[in-house]
């Protein structure tokens, strides 16, 4: 993995005055591996973006692509595809001049580049289109030709700061998949910013977690579920019950039957009945809220303490549970996740 | 919307035909007077000649003051498109603080009449005699309504435009010299045309900073013609007055190819 390495964030860091943007990152992708910078807004994924193509200078740290420093290379010099969030088309050129354009100012010869931008076309369904300037396309197909220019020039990391944020729910889905099927076909590295943690989840091999500019964690899309390494990936990432356990007792007197310190119970692993509850991992409450979500139920149950239980259940729980009425809420010793000690 | 069928839609019609007659009209009424065979201006024009035309292009005082013009509305509009550009791009591309205030103080001048510029200029430099009387003076006045129109054209152009296409040029591989003629310039283009005519044809056809503040060496064409109107109400003046109108409208004609293109 480490000599496959294409590109390597070494302690990159990046303030503004007092405050800090992006503090002290280090990350690695490896060669066609697709990495997602996932967090909340405002808490450095675009500025960490942008030092990768050369934008920003970085305060402190090294930025290394295919083995070189590229840490002070002008933008215009590195090997970078990147895919804009407003996508940034040239307004003045068409659809196949603005996927020329890296080409033409790589010197490739005009054959090859006539063959390339063909190809890059049949790829992103764009045929037809060629002609057309940008503001005669649609949404889904402005993207499309930002995604092309980027690709088309092969670069050795490909960057997207949310690329899909301009695209309604129903396009997001298709585009996603018909990208990460693209990355995958040409072993493309690529480092993708986007703050919705389901298209995070859904597309990349690895999620890089970022909070207030620090890399909270850094795995596999279900190590950052199953094993979140700090309080805010197991609530940012999907949805969580967090408890600290004391002496089998949680912060609100609830029985646990687990490990000790913080510990994440996600919704799905709750079931509720109608016995009475009794033992450990065990809690009687009201049902604050049922709403059917097509594929589940989610109930909110209300504790005796005030704690809000989330839990996620079939849809016949809709059924057997009413609002305001009682349920018991159940989970396996297993289903209690311990995270590391801050 | 409204049928252009309907009594509504023929009542709009017959207003805009109005009002085309109501704009249109005093130019017609020149160009008319300009060819009459009469030796003062004479409206519906009686036999037709071109001798004024003749007279007018003889005349070197008209010649003169139409160079002067062209220089000192070019100057203007090459000066005015630097600064406002500059000016624009600093207000859309850099917040920071007063910068409202700044765009409104930058737009104050298109709203102050011409006189009373005029006038203002007039006693600012008899009491700080910065600029020699003639050219300089009058393209420093100009520059006061010049860069404001700029501005005015290019403000809106600049904020349409998104500040990350030129970084995407470098992206893929454009210096940021390239970057900014493949990219920015191109884009930036129509605005800058449009903003340098609508510059060009406000000093070309200003009259009362021209008259207070320019010497009699250096009279634009303006002036010339407001001397003349006053002193011999002849078809010359009518005839000069056409041949402006003509220019106006091959220009008018050019922009729009251009713009259609
Ligand atoms: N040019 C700048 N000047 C000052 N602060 C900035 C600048 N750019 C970004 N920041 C700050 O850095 C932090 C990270 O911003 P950004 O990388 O854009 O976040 P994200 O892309 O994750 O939403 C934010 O708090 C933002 O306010
Ligand atoms: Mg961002």
């Amino acid at each position: 993995m480490t000599n496959s390495a294409d590109l390597v964030l070494d302690g990159l860091a990046r303030r503004y005055g007092s405050t800090t943007a992006v503090a002290r990152m280090d990350l690695t992708v490896a060669a066609g591996e697709l990495v997602a910078l996932l967090g909340p807004s405002g808490c450095g994924k675009t500025t960490t973006l942008r030092m990768v193509a050369g934008f920003i200078e970085p305060s402190e740290g090294r930025i290394l692509l295919r083995g070189k420093d590229i840490t002070t290379m002008p933008a215009h010099q590195r090997d970078t595809g990147m895919v804009f969030q407003s996508y940034a088309l040239f307004p003045h050129l068409s659809v196949a001049e603005n996927i020329a354009f890296g080409l033409k100012r790589r010197g490739v010869p005009k054959p090859e580049i006539a063959q390339r931008v063909a190809r890059m076309v049949a790829l992103l369904q764009l045929q037809g289109l060629e002609a057309r300037l940008p503001k005669q396309l649609s949404g889904g197909q402005q993207q499309r030709v930002a995604v092309g220019r980027a690709l088309v020039i092969n670069p050795a990391v490909v960057l997207l700061d949310e690329p899909f944020s301009n695209l309604d729910a129903l396009l997001r889905e298709g585009t996603r998949i018909e990208l990460r099927r693209l990355q995958t076909e040409l072993g493309l590295t690529t480092l993708f910013v986007t703050h919705d943690q389901a298209e995070a989840m859904a597309i990349s091999d690895r999620i890089a977690v970022m909070n207030k500019g620090r890399l909270e964690q850094l795995g596999t899309p279900r190590e950052v579920y199953e094993r979140p390494a700090t309080r805010f990936v197991a609530s940012f990432i999907g949805r969580a019950n967090i408890f600290v356990s004391r002496d089998g007792r949680s912060e609100d007197g609830i029985p646990l039957d687990g490990p000790e310190g913080t510990l994440v119970l996600r919704p799905e692993r709750v079931t509720l009945d109608e016995a009475p509850a009794e033992g450990p991992n065990a809690v009687a409450g009201t049902v604050d809220l049922l709403s059917f979500l097509g594929t589940g139920t989610q109930a909110v149950l209300r504790l005796p303490g005030g704690r809000q239980l989330l839990v996620e259940g079939p849809a016949s729980l809709a059924d057997r549970f009413h609002t305001g009425g009682p349920a018991t809420a159940r989970w396996m010793r297993d289903d209690l996740v311990a995270l590391p000690a801050e | 919307m409204t049928s252009l069928r309907s009594p509504l839609g023929w009542v709009l019609r017959g207003m805009a035909v109005l009002g085309f007659i109501y704009l249109l009209g005093p130019l017609l009424v020149i160009v008319a007077a300009s060819f009459s065979d009469t030796g003062y201006l004479a409206f519906p024009p009686q036999g037709f000649s071109l001798r004024w035309y003749h007279a007018a292009l003889a005349d070197a005082r008209y010649l003169t003051g139409f160079f002067v013009s062209l220089r000192l509305a070019a100057m203007v509009a090459v000066l005015s498109l630097i600064i406002g550009t500059a000016a624009a791009v600093a207000l859309t591309r850099f917040a920071f603080p007063g910068s409202v205030l700044l765009e409104a103080l930058f737009l104050s001048p298109l709203v102050l009449p011409a006189l009373v510029l005029a006038v203002a200029l007039t006693l600012f430099f008899s009491a700080n005699p910065i600029a020699p009387p003639g050219m300089t003076r009058l393209v420093i006045s100009h520059l006061l309504v010049g860069v404001p129109m700029v501005l005015r054209v290019m403000l809106p152009v600049l904020r349409r435009v998104d500040p990350a296409i030129e970084e995407a040029a470098r992206n893929l591989g454009a210096s940021p010299t390239k970057a900014f003629f493949l990219v920015t310039l191109p884009v930036l283009r129509p605005g800058l045309i449009a903003a340098a005519a609508l510059a060009f044809i406000f000093s070309f056809d200003e009259v009362e900073m021209a008259l207070f503040l320019g010497s009699v060496r250096d009279a634009p064409l303006t002036v010339v013609l407001y001397g003349a109107a006053q002193m011999q109400m002849d078809p010359t003046v009518a005839a000069v007055s056409s041949l402006l109108i003509l220019l106006a409208l091959l220009l008018m004609v050019a922009q729009q190819m251009y713009a259609n293109r």
